[in-house]
């Protein structure tokens, strides 16, 4: 059912979302299961699946923020109540929040709706069409719960509607867009913070070695995409994988970006930037320079009062 | 993979205690039991003790949007509110929401004004599953530190009066972004008149020369609390595989082209703090010294901390932009030494 779009929007979804919906849905799992009362946390392991398990809850709510052109940029999103007698979101509730997040974020719109679970299904298709009075073509982000450790992407996927003619009959049905994850520098690093709960305040070297190893993964993770690369340009090259010529264009277009930027200006600015960071370098140790002269003065004040019998009253030399 | 045995290395050398991976069983800290809430309010137990909550429970959830919704301010002061429940001598915070005011350190009352928002949110987040109560409050100072100020102070002293149990959080965004690391305190104020029995060592935490008056004066009146974060199992995962798509990010990132201004402006503050230290030292030098200080250092050596701070985050930035440099754009120097006019390389040898 679900095939690749071809509207030509960009989606960005920022991380936040993905952090909204998974604790709505562990919030609603946690509060269907309770946990017994005694918590031992040992062999507890079964307790969930004790007295009621239920199958997983499905959450609904709905995505809010910014289409510019054909960017759609997905910044947050809140829950909504789903009514199961018509098999649809309850309207004046998803108008009430609407209001009060229009007051704190007044850029947002809601862009479409949100809900977890494995595949899309048809019933979902009849939200999706309740959404479109509010936005002709919303999104359907689904996340599906179900924690995978084989599985290395993440298990959230974003649909589009599309008016298909199937069997002569145009119907709309979900296609799978692709996205990219957005993230402003202070949403980066609080989840940085929260995921490798890295240790905050502490001297110098440690966030100098939090600093460094934060890079050293990410350059880990380019070379490994880049041996990846090279292994199947490798094998193309001896014939043991057929010969795509559109992942080629691909990835020559990608090498001949290299160098990134090359222009005189660049060069001007970047040893401007450095000499500044030299500068305010020479500055620090010379205001640590003149402390330390100032305490050795203090301490030789101390040492050697003129003003009193005790201490010598040799010279110093 | 490499890079988990060089964190485990190096966490094991600087003794951090690593959290267990919390496992779908320990999500049970996101259960929200109301009978107990509501015992727990009527025995308040803090009502005695001035001291009794220490402890601070963030979900990775309050965090997220508390440091986005700061940051999104930019240099105005922000505020919301924040959702969650008690657990001993611990305040666990589960979410937390923006609210509608502009916050400006004059307006006493901007709470009056956010009521109704606040009302209106707490019913339908009820509604909707949410059912914790509002367990404190939130707000950002940017530029300017993790601290309460003289109006914040009373307002935290009157809602610890009348709202119990009532946390007081504030959030540095600039300093986070340019730090690096998130920069947030939780305070609770005692009550008026009592004095703390014994003094809190805080850490220590440079503030803005136009600030300090109001900090010092204050700074006795409440007690921070120690932050924990926690995430459910499946944030854990999710947030793994986040790294695999957002260390792209992580890269480019450029703190040193975002925060110009704001180390433009600790460099000239810290140049007045100069001047003020030189007036001071030239005023000593007449007599002995007083008995040493031991505990309070002195204005040069503040300063001297100060500078040395800044420069290292200087250093960082510049540190990441030259790495970058090497990474992507030293292919020219390799093009050049080998004089070839074929297209270009690859840039990882094999």
């Amino acid at each position: 059912m679900a095939s690749s779009s071809s509207s030509g929007l960009t989606f960005k979804l920022h991380p936040l979302v993905i952090v909204n919906i998974s604790d709505h849905y562990t919030r609603v799992k946690s509060q269907m299961n309770p946990p017994p009362p005694t918590s031992a946390t040992s062999n507890s392991n079964n307790s969930n699946g004790g007295e009621n398990n239920q199958s997983p809850p499905r959450v609904y709510g709905c995505v809010i923020g910014v289409q510019r052109g054909r960017t759609v940029e997905i910044f947050n999103s809140f829950e909504l109540l789903y009514d199961p007698s018509t098999h649809s979101l309850d309207r004046s509730f998803l108008e009430k929040k609407q209001e009060l997040y229009k007051k704190v974020f007044p850029n947002f719109y809601v862009l479409g709706w949100y809900s977890t679970g494995n595949d899309a299904e048809e019933s979902d298709m009849h939200i999706h069409k309740a959404l479109m009075d509010v936005n002709e073509s919303p999104v359907y982000v689904l996340l599906n719960p179900a924690i995978n450790h084989a599985q290395k992407d993440l298990p959230v996927t974003i649909y589009e509607s599309e008016l298909h003619v199937i069997d002569g009959i145009p119907q709309l049905i979900f296609v799978r867009s692709s996205y990219t994850i957005e993230t402003v520098e202070a949403e980066r690093i609080s989840v940085d913070h929260v995921a490798h709960l890295k240790p905050s305040g502490g001297s110098a070297a440690t966030q100098l070695a939090a600093q460094l190893t934060g890079i050293h993964s990410a350059i880990k993770m380019l070379n490994s995409r880049i041996r990846v690369l090279h292994q199947y340009l490798v094998g193309m090259q001896k014939g043991d994988l057929p010969c795509e010529n559109a992942l080629l264009r691909q990835v020559s277009s990608l090498l001949r970006r290299l160098p990134a930027t090359e222009s005189e200006k660049f060069q001007d600015d970047f040893l401007t930037e450095y000499n500044d960071t030299l500068l305010v370098t020479y500055l620090a140790t010379f205001t640590n320079c003149s402390s330390t002269m100032n305490d050795l003065v203090d301490k030789f004040n101390t040492a050697y009062d003129r003003h009193s019998r005790r201490g010598g009253r040799t010279a110093f030399i | 993979m490499d890079s988990s045995i060089a964190q485990k290395t190096w966490e094991l050398e600087n003794n951090i205690l690593t959290v267990e991976k919390p496992d779908p069983s320990s999500d049970s800290i996101f259960y929200y039991d109301e009978a107990a809430q509501a015992k727990f309010q009527q025995e308040k137990p803090w009502a005695n003790d001035h001291h009794y909550f220490k402890r601070v429970k963030i979900s990775a959830l309050a965090l997220l949007k508390m440091v986005v919704h700061a940051r999104s301010g930019g240099t105005i002061e922000v505020m919301g509110l924040m959702q969650g429940k008690t657990d001993g001598d611990a305040i666990i915070v589960m979410d937390a929401f923006a609210l509608p005011v502009e916050g400006t350190e004059t307006r006493v009352n901007a709470q009056a004004d956010a009521y109704e928002y606040m009302v209106d949110y707490s019913q339908t987040n009820k509604q909707a599953g949410r059912l914790e109560n509002v367990v404190g409050w939130y707000h950002s100072h940017p530029g300017y530190g993790c601290w309460l100020s003289g109006i914040d102070v009373s307002t935290q002293m009157l809602n610890q009066q009348f709202q119990e149990p009532f946390l007081a959080v504030v959030i540095d965004p600039t300093r986070t972004v340019s730090a690096g690391k998130v920069e947030i305190g939780a305070f609770r104020t005692y009550p008026e008149g009592y004095k703390p029995t014994d003094d809190p060592i805080s850490e220590y935490q440079t503030i803005p020369l136009n600030k300090i008056e109001d900090f010092g004066v204050h700074c006795k009146q409440y007690y921070p609390l120690d932050i924990t974060y926690f995430k459910s199992s499946l944030d854990c995962h999710l947030l793994d595989l986040l790294w695999n798509k957002y260390w792209v990010n992580t890269l480019s990132s450029s703190p040193l082209l975002g925060n110009g201004d704001y180390v433009a402006g600790q460099i000239s503050d810290l140049a007045e703090k100069l001047e003020q230290a030189e007036n001071q030292l030239a005023h000593s030098r007449i007599g002995p010294l007083g008995p040493p200080r031991k505990k309070e250092e002195s204005q040069l050596a503040k300063i001297t901390r100060d500078s040395a701070k800044i420069t290292v985050e200087q250093v960082h930035g510049l540190m990441s932009q030259v790495i970058k440099d090497i990474l992507f754009n030293s292919v020219r120097q390799s093009n050049r030494s080998h004089n070839e006019q074929s297209g270009p390389e690859p840039m990882v040898e094999a």
